[in-house]
């Protein structure tokens, strides 16, 4: 199938009724956990994973998903504009410029830029993943357990090092998903490892609950304890269509924001979090004036959330293509691709076209879906800020459970969702940065197998990592960001 | 007076017969749903068979068959609640036969008696294992691959779903009977091990059916034998392995239906009546080729034979390749 006719093919799949009320419902639960300060599209995911069980196909389930994730994008300006709150943490430097120009009384012009960027990026990335991801997954074939084990490797080293601000905790947390990883039966022995007895625990941890505690509950539990912390500056709003001044200075930064957005999104470990980061850091760069940033410079808002926006579009790259997830999010899309019976990897493209073309035009659509949602009806949105936390949190708490012993059937489940809830509680707590944790949990057995499969296949010599091209040119780069990173840290502590 | 108690003395007769008639009709079996218990997640080959009969199943009996899936503990989860249920009939056991009944007894300590808990009511289907190697290999039959081995001195690297599967203890056999090296790789997944051997990881492959069907189908996989004695029906062009000389032959992965022991006779009966009932709709067969999987039925008795038959057997080649899992 070429392109054009597996994207005209895949626009048949999305504007299907079903598949576009579950495209809508993304777009909107997207938009809403965005602006909902504490519930970010990670969180948002787990607590719907459970669902997607009962969801009869592969299609809609993951529109759903892939709509919260880059739809959270858009509604996390909205908080960090108003409220100098980020709505999920891609919109943390957002909140710099945004909410100054909010104080300046300009936050319709703050939103309107950041939902136009969103766009643009948006829709820019995923043509960029209807062109590259094809060409991609031929190439991937040649991915063999070497490739996976050097790019999971690199990818999990990079996520944990870049995602946090320091880089201690990120492994302490790194380790901790990792350990959670080796419950259950060992790939390549048939043993099975840590169980305690407990039959339950053979098959390992569930993912699902994994995930569902640490995210959900455990935000949830933490923000239980933050009542009434956050108050909005301004519910006016204003006028959200950008004037010719604030476009001709913004159109470039979107430009910007969108390419380095989709680089980071496509390499593991990166993602929309980070992208928005590198971004700011660009724009104040090439500015003629990087003075008025920090002072309500509209760049500042402009390229960040297109980055993010390109990012969370960009990475879902590695995931069809390679069956790499490069970030928390990723993780549990991965996870519910799995969950439905279709393994991400080469040939995803080929046995589940319908997946992989219905997602990506879906995210067409979604996106124009979203600009709506977000640029006429900002407003709505705003008022969604005022519904009681006591009210939300018992429900969500509620469907969690009715979810999570759903999958399997099994009281034993409820006991490691609240476990998992309390260890994701404790760790916002101590402020570490949990999002390595699922991602850790998934890469982990993904890194041990595919070393212990590359040793099997090499009869136990190592020279199976440097003799191939594509896994020795991986290693190089690992080895070039270890070194980099340490000669940063050097330069830093020598300060 | 007299009245009074005499009424309600009726009324209390009449009462009683109600209930009883109740309880009379409840004992008519079924009189509720089945429930049909999976050891395994949605989308695996034991799911889509359960749910192929899960679809038939209201053609024969009066009440539906659930389909609940319980993954976990490589099945183990999943029996152990069948046996610990109550033997009424309404808790089955999908997929009685599978690896972890007749396999894995070998090799660990089980919660349960796999044959003494569990009586087993019909066979519904037996996956093979087929071997098969990448398009782009330079053979075209086992044995020549397995003479190039003993000429070079070379091990042949081998992609199977898991460790002590059926699949790896085929191979092992393989490997054993022709007296060359083979290096089995256990993958997370029959998916994974497939895809390594397209990508031209490894030499050799194989997996059930419904796992290597499309690859064959799509020219991407060259089918080169069938571990089983004789040739799958739903893949009777591919030769087995006995037919090439190498005196292998596994019992695949079987997949019966049991309930818990206890289960009242004239129940298993009602349930294996059904179940051949189902195994003869024409809707079934078809849905079943569809998946590869073809439909092989025994009834109890003979089901219970093959059981312990294979589970013997598979004792023996275990013992025989000295497979462990430490």
């Amino acid at each position: 199938m070429s392109i054009f006719d597996g994207i005209i093919s895949g626009f048949g799949i999305a504007l299907t009724p079903m598949n576009l009320l579950f495209g809508f419902l993304g777009a909107l639960i997207g938009t809403a956990v965005g602006v909902l300060p504490g519930l970010g599209p990670a969180a948002t995911i787990a607590l719907l994973l459970p669902i997607t069980y009962s969801i009869p196909s592969p299609v809609p389930a993951v529109i759903l998903m892939a709509g919260i994730y880059y739809g959270a994008m858009y509604g996390g300006s909205t908080t960090s504009v108003l409220l100098n709150l980020p709505g999920e943490a891609a919109s943390v430097v957002t909140c710099i410029d945004g909410y100054k120009m909010a104080q300046q009384g300009r936050a319709g012009a703050a939103l309107g830029i950041a939902a136009i960027g969103s766009f643009v990026a948006g829709t820019v990335a995923v043509v960029g993943l209807t062109l590259f991801a094809p060409p991609i997954a031929e190439f991937a074939l040649g991915f063999g357990p070497p490739e996976k084990f050097a790019l999971a490797l690199l990818g999990l080293l990079m996520a944990v090092t870049l995602s946090g601000d320091s880089v201690v905790k990120g492994l302490i947390i790194m380790v901790l998903g990792l350990l959670f990883g080796t419950v259950g039966i060992d790939p390549i022995s048939g043993k099975s490892r840590f169980d305690f007895g407990v039959t339950e625990l053979q098959s390992g941890f569930d993912f699902v609950t994994l995930a569902v505690g640490v995210f959900g509950l455990g935000e949830i539990f933490y923000n239980l304890e933050q009542q009434g912390a956050a108050e909005i500056v301004t519910t006016k709003v204003g006028q959200v269509f950008p004037k010719m001044a604030d476009w001709t200075k913004a159109r470039m930064a979107i430009l910007r924001g969108t390419l380095v957005g989709f680089f980071i999104g496509i390499i593991p470990g990166g993602g929309a979090v980070i992208a928005s980061l590198v971004s700011y850091a660009v724009e104040k760069k090439v500015s003629k004036h990087p003075e008025e940033f920090g002072q309500g410079a509209i760049e500042g808002v402009a390229g960040p959330e297109s980055a993010n926006n390109a990012a969370s579009s960009a990475s879902f790259i590695p995931l069809l293509t390679l069956g790499i997830p490069s970030n928390a999010s990723i993780a549990m899309i991965f996870a519910c691709l799995l969950i439905k019976g279709v393994t991400p990897g080469p040939f995803l493209i080929v046995e589940h076209a319908d997946v992989f073309w219905g997602v990506i035009a879906s995210m067409y659509i979604g996106n124009v879906m979203l600009i709506i949602l977000n640029l006429p009806l900002v407003g709505i949105w705003v008022q969604l800020l005022r519904v009681p936390y006591s009210i939300l949190a018992p429900v969500v708490i509620l469907f969690t459970m009715i979810g999570s012993y759903s999958i399997a059937n099994q009281a034993f489940d409820l006991y490691t969702l609240i476990a998992f809830g309390v260890l994701g509680y404790a760790l916002r707590k101590l402020k570490f940065e949990a999002g390595p944790l699922p991602l850790a949990f998934i890469l982990g057995p993904m890194i041990e197998g595919a070393m212990r499969q590359s040793l099997l296949m090499s009869g136990g010599s190592f020279s199976i990592f440097f003799t191939r091209p594509i896994s020795l040119t991986i290693v190089a780069l690992f080895a070039l960001f270890v070194v980099g990173q340490i000669f940063v840290s050097v330069r830093r502590s020598s300060r | 007076m007299k009245r009074i108690l005499v009424n309600s003395f009726v009324i209390a007769m009449l009462a009683a017969l109600l209930v009883t008639g109740a309880a009379l009709a409840q004992d008519k079996y079924p009189s509720k749903p089945v429930s049909g218990i999976v050891p395994a997640s949605a989308g695996g080959s034991t799911d889509l068979m359960s749910r192929a009969l899960e679809k038939v199943w209201p053609k024969y009996s009066p009440q539906p068959l659930v389909v609940v899936n319980k993954p976990g503990g490589a099945g183990v989860v999943a029996t152990e609640f069948v046996v610990r249920s109550k033997p009424d009939g309404y808790t089955l056991y999908l997929g009685y036969g599978s690896g972890h009944d007749i396999v894995m007894p070998h090799l660990q300590k089980m919660p349960y008696d796999p044959y003494k808990d569990l009586i087993p009511i019909a066979r519904v289907s037996v996956h093979s294992v087929v071997v098969v190697t990448g398009a782009k290999s330079e053979f075209n039959s086992l044995p020549g691959m397995i003479a190039w081995a003993k000429k070079e001195n070379k091990p042949i690297t081998t992609s199977v779903s898991m460790k002590a599967g059926a699949q790896d203890i085929t191979i092992t056999a393989i490997a054993k009977a022709a007296g060359v090296n083979i290096v089995t790789v256990p993958f997370a997944g029959g998916a994974d091990a497939v895809t390594a051997l397209a990508g031209g990881h490894v030499m050799l492959g194989a997996g059930h059916p419904s796992e290597v069907a499309p690859h064959i189908k799509a020219g991407r996989f060259k089918p080169l034998a069938i571990a089983l004695p004789e040739r799958d029906p739903s893949m009777p062009d591919i030769p087995t392995l006995k037919e090439q000389g190498i005196n292998v032959s596994t019992w695949g992965s079987v997949k019966g239906v049991g309930a818990p022991a206890g289960t009242p006779k004239e129940v298993v009966e009602y349930l294996e009546a059904t179940l051949r009932k189902i195994c003869e709709d024409p809707e079934f067969k078809k849905t079943m080729a569809d998946l590869n999987q073809p439909v092989m039925y025994l009834n109890g008795a003979d089901f219970a034979k093959f059981l312990q038959e294979a589970h013997a057997d598979y004792g023996k080649l275990i013992k025989d390749l000295n497979i462990t899992i430490q």
